[in-house]
């Protein structure tokens, strides 16, 4: 019977990990982060998706709602439920909570849209109220605190989540929600009773969908019904409810890309670990050479170095999993908790999960290091003994004049001999940098954002009047007719400096999954107070936000579209307005209106500069000021700032373990020709000079040029990635300040690894040199 | 084993160097063979062909019956795995294995090894075989390869100057050793060295100088080990 032996060569991995601990243990540390966060990321997104996905038959989550002018009476709530709709009572009233901005305040739910209590309980007396626990993060308020709601004091019982609420959009045509001014709240019901100015908001269940028929057209014939019987001032199916859709929308949408940073890492520390390793089979090469002449297999020394990376990664994925599933995944949860008010979540395993963060990474390890010791271990047995393992035939030393200072040369040469290992030591950088200046980036440009639109603004409001649905209703052309005149009447203001714009809307037309940009288009009256621009009857300017995100130019040909129909528009840029506000369009009145064979006295809105306070609200459809055109950047803020913040202690960390890792291998290289200079009389001090002083110049030089190709990808990526997944645009501009701190964080962690490395210098004795053990 | 007309070249054009010409060699199996010449007289080429870690540009050699010119790679290991001991001038230990796990790393290689601990007492490391490398003498060192080399009892044992590194006692000592082996395992050894005196105790001394055998004496009073003297 053949007893297959074990190589007695395994006995040498407890010994190379005690010798080399620090390498082993910042390459696992590393890993091992990576994946925890990682699978922490996807296990937590994978269960909110369910957990999302769940919520709508869970909390009973309506099929749309709409808000009736007045309270509708038995006969019409008869009549609507013949529609084939079963309505459900969803008043709200919008009251200022001091400090705190807006509350939306409902009634206890019981059947529809149920409430998911988060922490403490449901109000129960008449001056107690649960709200939104995100909301509640923002505006640092807790179980227990007292809330002054319109004049009364509310003492806060419990923090909620509302599934219909998921993402807190005050009004669905915003562009995005603000949780810090805008929250959602629970009375009892007979509290509810004594509060006034009632939203009549009724939401509805269709009876029967059984999907025969699109989401679209239900609704909107179930609209015109509607329309007959009450008197619409909002109408939103849930498909269009931004408030429903857009957390299930966003959810999940980061994991590729976390995915993808896992792997960057993976690979860059396989290309480290493999540089390692080529450094090992070099020292190691007489050996390697005499096993190999003694029979060993070439095969079998690969399986021998092989190990080592593979069962580290191993190692770093089975208790990064681990981590990942348990703090991390509380830590990812509590980023999505941050972003939007989810209901509560039941951790779901995921084996795809699982899979990736291991098998990828142990894959991508084995194949990077397979490669690599396949090319460095076809050498014959007599080229390892004779340490003749350059590929390149060597052609002598590189000429240096003698005219440069000694330890010029010396340090050059050093460079010369470690250029893989400073190739290795850029990709990293780069990455590192990369990631910094994403972190570092986000709070400048909302800073710049915010800014610019304070110096660019039209005027310090404008007001976008909303037709009434009554006054369009084709159906009942007399009453319509009627309505309009109304409106007509009820919408001139006698605001000191108030001046009258025509405006329509159109869509960018976009190619695949892109989010297609609603465009306003402005009809400037002429001598405009409001912009300083001369633009003449037939010509088109665009604003320099709109620019910016398209890259267009003067004399460039724009396409538009109808949002709902198939009608297109194609415009060509006489100009760029400097407004940074919003992706829009401006022309004279007259152009506009005749462009949409609009009538010519008509107008959709007016800038001005003082509040407008003589037009009844119910016609104004929305207000632009300030606050409105920078709630987008502090959302993002509000759910990106923790991420960032993350990302730039990753990316100091990343730094910190490539430059210590790349460092030690040169040091360790070199550790003869320390010991013999150090024989020779140098000091410390010098030694140092040369030898950690290169790694100095090429960590400079790589950060460097990392500053000026992160630029470029990072612009690349804001300009595709992040064009694509927010409507409107944020300008990015990159803050010189944010240079200056990159360039000090990455030398701030060279200078922790310089010590290490002298005090390894030091200590590295002399006798080295002078031993010919192997 | 039978080497045919064994050319070796290295070099290009007008830098080509003729490091072995036209080698005839026969040596029987449990043979003492010594290589004798100096400095670039190929003798290190050849041992090396032999080896099968070098390959020859023309010429034949044969191995139990085996043409090693007609092997490729992956066949060259096989031989070297089941036939070849290699003891080198350095002794190329492996730093972090223990003076017995080196010798183990041998035995890994044969169906049939020595027993380990008898060759430890044979090599005379018994007392040292829980130590580093670092932790000996060179003779030592060189008594852990050749026990690295000898432990999976190979058909030949080839020796590279192995006391090219030692002083005159302890090369003594190495010597004696691989007599003795060669005596109580019948081993064929082949050794390459520069140091007249050792060819007293083969039983083949193979001289050669620019490549080319200048003669083969067959030794009829070999001495032992223990009495040669330089």
């Amino acid at each position: 019977m053949v007893v297959k032996r074990r190589s007695p060569l395994r006995k040498r991995y407890i010994r190379d990990l005690k010798s080399d601990f620090g390498k082993y243990a910042v390459i696992f540390l590393l890993l091992m982060l990576s994946i925890s966060f990682t699978s922490g990321y996807i296990v937590a997104g994978d269960s909110m998706v369910i957990a999302y996905n769940e919520s709508f038959s869970k909390y009973n989550v309506e099929h749309g709602h709409f808000v009736s002018e007045t309270k509708m009476s038995g006969s019409k709530e008869r009549a609507v439920s013949e529609l084939g709709i079963n309505v459900y009572e969803l008043f709200y009233t919008e009251k200022e909570a001091k400090d705190h901005g807006v509350l939306r305040i409902f009634a206890d739910r019981e059947e529809l849209n149920k409430v998911c209590l988060m922490t403490g309980e449901m109000p129960r007396g008449r001056h107690e109220i649960a709200i939104d626990r995100m909301y509640a993060d923002n505006n640092e308020l807790k179980p227990g605190d007292s809330l002054e709601v319109d004049g009364d004091s509310y003492e806060i019982t419990g923090l909620i989540a509302l599934p219909d609420y998921s993402a807190l959009y005050q009004d669905n045509d915003d562009m995005m929600f603000d949780a810090s001014l805008f929250g959602v709240a629970i009375v009892t019901r007979r509290a509810f009773e004594s509060l006034d100015n009632l939203k009549y908001c009724y939401a509805w269940k269709y009876q029967k969908f059984d999907g025969s028929e699109s989401e679209k057209d239900v609704s909107e014939r179930l609209m015109k019904e509607l329309n007959k019987i009450v008197s619409l001032e909002e109408f939103t199916p849930r498909y269009l409810n931004h408030a429903i859709t857009f957390t299930g929308d966003d959810l999940g949408g980061d994991r590729a890309m976390m995915e993808i940073f896992l792997y960057i890492i993976t690979v860059i520390i396989a290309f480290v670990y493999a540089i390692t390793t080529k450094d090992t089979i070099e020292k190691e090469s007489a050996v390697i050479g005499t096993l190999r002449a003694t029979g060993y297999t070439r095969s079998e020394l690969m399986r021998h170095y092989m190990l080592m990376p593979v069962l580290i990664t191993l190692l770093s994925a089975a208790v990064g999993n681990v981590i990942g599933y348990t703090l991390f995944k509380d830590i990812c949860a509590d980023l999505y908790y941050g972003s939007y008010s989810l209901t509560t979540y039941r951790t779901i395993w995921s084996a795809e999960a699982f899979l990736r963060t291991t098998l990828v990474p142990i894959s991508l390890m084995a194949i990077v290091t397979w490669l690599v010791l396949r090319t460095n271990l076809s050498r014959t047995p007599l080229e390892f003994m004779r340490r003749n393992l350059s590929r390149k035939r060597r052609k002598g030393a590189m000429p240096l004049s003698p005219a440069l200072p000694f330890m010029g040369r010396f340090r050059t040469r050093i460079i010369m001999q470690n250029i893989p290992n400073y190739l290795m030591l850029f990709a990293g950088i780069l990455f590192a940098s990369m990631l910094l200046m994403f972190g570092l980036l986000m709070p400048s440009v909302m800073n710049h954002q915010a800014e610019t639109i304070t110096s660019s603004m039209i005027s310090k409001y404008q007001y976008m009047l909303s037709v009434p649905a009554e006054a369009t209703d084709e159906d009942n052309l007399t009453s319509a007719m009627a309505e309009f005149m109304k409106y007509s009447k009820a919408v001139e203001t006698e605001t000191p400096g108030a001046e009258k714009f025509s405006a329509y809307s159109l869509k960018t037309v976009v190619d695949g999954d892109k989010i297609s940009d609603e465009v306003t288009i402005y009809g400037i009256q002429d001598n405009s107070a409001y912009i300083n621009e001369d633009i003449k009857d037939g010509e088109v300017w665009i604003s320099s936000l709109y620019q910016d995100k398209y890259q267009l130019e003067i004399g460039d040909e724009i396409k538009l579209k109808e949002a709902y129909e198939d009608d297109e528009y194609s415009f060509k840029v006489s100009g760029i307005y400097n407004y940074e506000g919003a992706i829009c369009m401006f022309m004279t009145d007259k152009t506009l209106n005749k462009t949409f064979d609009l009538p010519d006295s008509y107008f959709a809105g007016y800038f001005s500069n003082e509040e407008i306070k003589d037009i009844d609200e119910k016609y104004i459809g929305t207000i632009v000021d300030y606050d409105s055109l920078t709630k987008v950047s502090r959302q993002l803020m509000i759910s990106m700032g923790g991420f960032m913040k993350l990302i730039d202690v990753f990316a100091v960390a990343l730094s910190l373990i490539l430059i210590y890792l790349l460092s030690k291998i040169i040091i360790e290289k070199n550790a003869h020709s320390i010991s013999m200079v150090k024989i020779l009389g140098y000091r410390t001090g010098e030694i140092g000079g040369l030898y950690i002083l290169s790694t100095s110049i090429m960590v400079i030089i790589s950060t460097g040029i990392s500053l000026y190709l992160s630029k470029i990808v990072i612009e690349y990526l804001w300009r595709s990635v992040v064009a694509k997944r927010i409507g409107g645009w944020i300008a990015i501009v990159f803050d010189p300040a944010i240079y200056v701190k990159m360039v000090a964080l990455i030398l701030a962690a060279f200078a922790v690894v310089a010590m290490f490395e002298l005090r390894k210098i030091k200590k590295n004795p002399m006798t080295d040199a002078l031993k010919n053990v192997e | 084993m039978e080497l045919k007309k064994i050319n070796k070249s290295f070099g290009d054009d007008e830098s080509r160097v003729h490091v072995l010409k036209d080698i005839d060699l026969a040596v029987g199996k449990g043979q003492f063979c010594v290589l004798l010449g100096p400095s670039g007289s190929g003798k290190s080429t050849l041992l090396n062909i032999i080896g099968g870690i070098d390959t020859a540009d023309s010429g034949e050699i044969i191995v139990n019956g085996d043409s090693l010119t007609e092997m490729k790679d992956k066949a060259l290991t096989n031989y070297r795995r089941q036939h070849l001991g290699y003891v080198f001038q350095m002794y190329n230990l492996i730093p972090n294995l223990t003076v017995r796990e080196n010798i183990e790393v041998g035995a890994y290689l044969s169906d049939d090894p020595l027993d380990t601990d008898e060759l430890l007492e044979t090599l005379g490391l018994s007392e040292h075989q829980r130590k580093l490398p670092n932790q000996l003498s060179g003779g030592q060192q060189q008594r852990t390869s050749i026990g690295r080399a000898i432990v999976k009892n190979p058909d030949i044992l080839l020796c590279d100057e192995p006391t090219g590194a030692l002083d005159y006692n302890t090369s003594k000592e190495i010597l004696t050793l691989i007599e003795s082996i060669n005596q109580k395992y019948g081993n064929t050894v082949v050794m390459v060295t520069h140091n007249n005196a050792i060819q007293e105790m083969a039983d083949l001394v193979v001289r050669l100088r620019d490549g080319s055998v200048r003669d083969q004496i067959i030794n009829a009073n070999k001495k032992k080990a223990i009495e040669l003297e330089w």
